[in-house]
């Protein structure tokens, strides 16, 4: 009994400090921005806007075509489902609770996830394997800022411009569904517009910065525990891409309880 | 009339990093440093001071530990007995953010060369200038063409480290060691692979200040290659985790 105990508890306390890591990790990150150099700024920009050509503008096409497919099939369901009981009125409710609140947020970040989160966790663990982090960390160079910094930058604006994409394509596509179901384009806006507030606008720049923080410190914090050699790096990727899912399906919550 | 505008000071992060030492002290110092990572042996733990502008090269197997003391210099490690002083400041023991800074003082090539591969040679070179000084976007360029220009790498600038030979990874890597101008360097068999021409031309490069002066190098070594021997002025074999004076 006692050994189950202690078991729990060491597993308890693993993930405990795991996540004080972390939490000093994205403190890192976050403070290194104040101590870059004059020239550093420069070269940290370029790297940021290739970081955004990286992860949102490549990345765009795949959203949109993923946001209208979404937004296309849960409305023209919905509506089909609502027109029975008379209640097409609803529509602006589903799309904007569901698709532009909810999902858009947690389907972009997914994307990023998939695609930057992997790429990013993958050069940060061979950064670490092949000695570069100790070769910056030797040279005076904060590794925070070399690595993490722009990474992070380019995620939070990448996965916020890419919610307000899915959100315009989402409506888009939801018009079309709608005036397939014959709803015309006055009433369909009207609708959409009388339950849109400004609280889902700071709601998806806030998940935008919060899901793009998330795309990029885990998958950095995993890349650079990398120790032992080669072989690790496929399982950091693992354990960086699993943990930001986790992580950005809880604080998708903790959106929910604070908006409500 | 308005008073003038306080210009703000130019190499502040270089100020910062000779805030940590001495400059009236030996730029390093391994004071009973025990190499064998056995605390059995105290009569016999290394000593060695490398005096400015002085080329110390310290030769040992792989096993005698001499591979480590490069990694203790730059306090990327803590040696399991004694200390290590640069400058006077007792590298090992200072937090990290304060150890990024005053590393700023010290050049370093590690084992094999540490360039980043997915940054060209131009930009490797480039880097310590970019992120670890206050230099200017146009100052930073100056300083790595004349750079580029005296390691002889003009012609593989923009070229990644895996699209250029050894030599030439070799040569920015050391390049880069250099960049900030330090008073020390500290190489980690840096001859390896390279003739004995190449080595002796890079080692004359290094042991050199941009004003002519002669800056402090240590280099760690398996074997010295006899033209170097020209430009050093301590051999020391370690030996059974102590130093053995040898004749350059």
């Amino acid at each position: 009994m006692t050994a189950v105990v202690a078991a729990i508890g060491r597993s308890g306390a693993r993930r405990l400090s795991v996540l004080g890591g972390l939490a000093r990790f994205a403190l890192g990150a976050f403070r290194a921005a104040g101590r870059l150099t004059r020239a550093g700024r420069w070269v940290t920009l370029r790297v940021l806007i290739n970081q955004i050509r990286f992860t949102a503008l490549q990345a765009s096409g795949l959203v949109t075509f993923l946001a209208a497919i979404l937004s296309f099939l849960v409305i023209s369901q919905t509506i089909r489902q609502l027109g029975r009981v008379g209640a097409t009125d609803l529509i602006g409710t589903v799309i904007v609770v569901a698709v532009i609140r909810e999902l858009g947020p947690l389907l972009t970040a997914l994307i990023v996830v998939s695609r930057s989160g992997t790429a990013i966790a993958a050069e940060m663990a061979t950064n670490r394997v092949m000695g570069e982090v100790t070769a910056l960390e030797a040279m005076g160079i904060d590794p925070y800022i070399y690595l993490v910094l722009p990474r992070m930058l380019g995620a939070v604006v990448s996965v916020a411009a890419l919610m307000i994409l899915f959100d315009a394509v989402a409506l888009i596509s939801g018009y079309l569904a709608a005036a397939l179901s014959g709803m015309h384009f006055p009433r369909y806006s009207n609708i959409v517009l009388t339950t849109l507030s400004a609280k889902d606008v700071w709601l998806t720049l806030a998940k935008g910065l919060v899901f793009g923080a998330a795309v990029a410190i885990f998958p950095s914090y995993h890349g650079l525990a990398v120790k032992a050699g080669p072989t690790e790096i496929p399982q950091a990727v693992t354990r960086g891409v699993v943990a930001t899912i986790v992580a950005i399906f809880i604080s998708s919550a903790i959106f929910v309880v604070i908006a409500a | 009339m308005n008073p003038p505008a306080v210009r703000r000071p130019r190499a502040t992060w270089l100020r910062q990093a000779m805030s940590f030492g001495s400059d009236a002290a030996p730029p390093l110092v391994f004071r009973d440093v025990d190499l064998r990572e056995r605390p059995d042996h105290p009569e016999q733990r290394f000593q060695l001071t490398v005096q400015a502008g002085t080329v110390v090269v310290a030769i040992g197997d792989e096993d005698s530990g001499v591979g480590d003391l490069g990694a203790w210099a730059l306090g990327l490690r803590r040696p399991p007995a004694g200390r290590v002083e640069v400058f006077g400041a007792p590298i090992g023991a200072l937090p990290y953010y304060d150890l990024l800074l005053f590393r700023r003082r010290i050049g370093y090539h590690p084992v094999g060369d540490g360039l980043l591969q997915n940054l060209s040679l131009r930009d490797n070179v480039a880097l310590p200038l970019r992120f670890a000084s206050d230099h200017r976007l146009a100052e930073v360029d100056e300083r790595v063409n004349q750079l580029m220009d005296d390691f002889r790498l003009r012609a593989v600038a923009t070229m990644r480290p895996a699209q250029v030979n050894e030599e030439d990874c070799r040569r920015a890597a050391l390049a880069r060691a250099v960049a900030l101008d330090p008073d020390l360097v500290v190489l980690e068999a840096p001859f390896d692979g390279l003739t004995s021409r190449a080595a002796q031309d890079l080692l004359d490069r290094v042991s050199r200040r941009a004003d002519g002066a002669r800056r402090a190098v240590f280099a760690t070594v398996q074997d010295l290659v006899p033209s170097v021997r020209k430009t050093v002025q301590r051999v020391i074999k370690v030996a059974d985790g102590a130093a053995v004076e040898e004749a350059p």
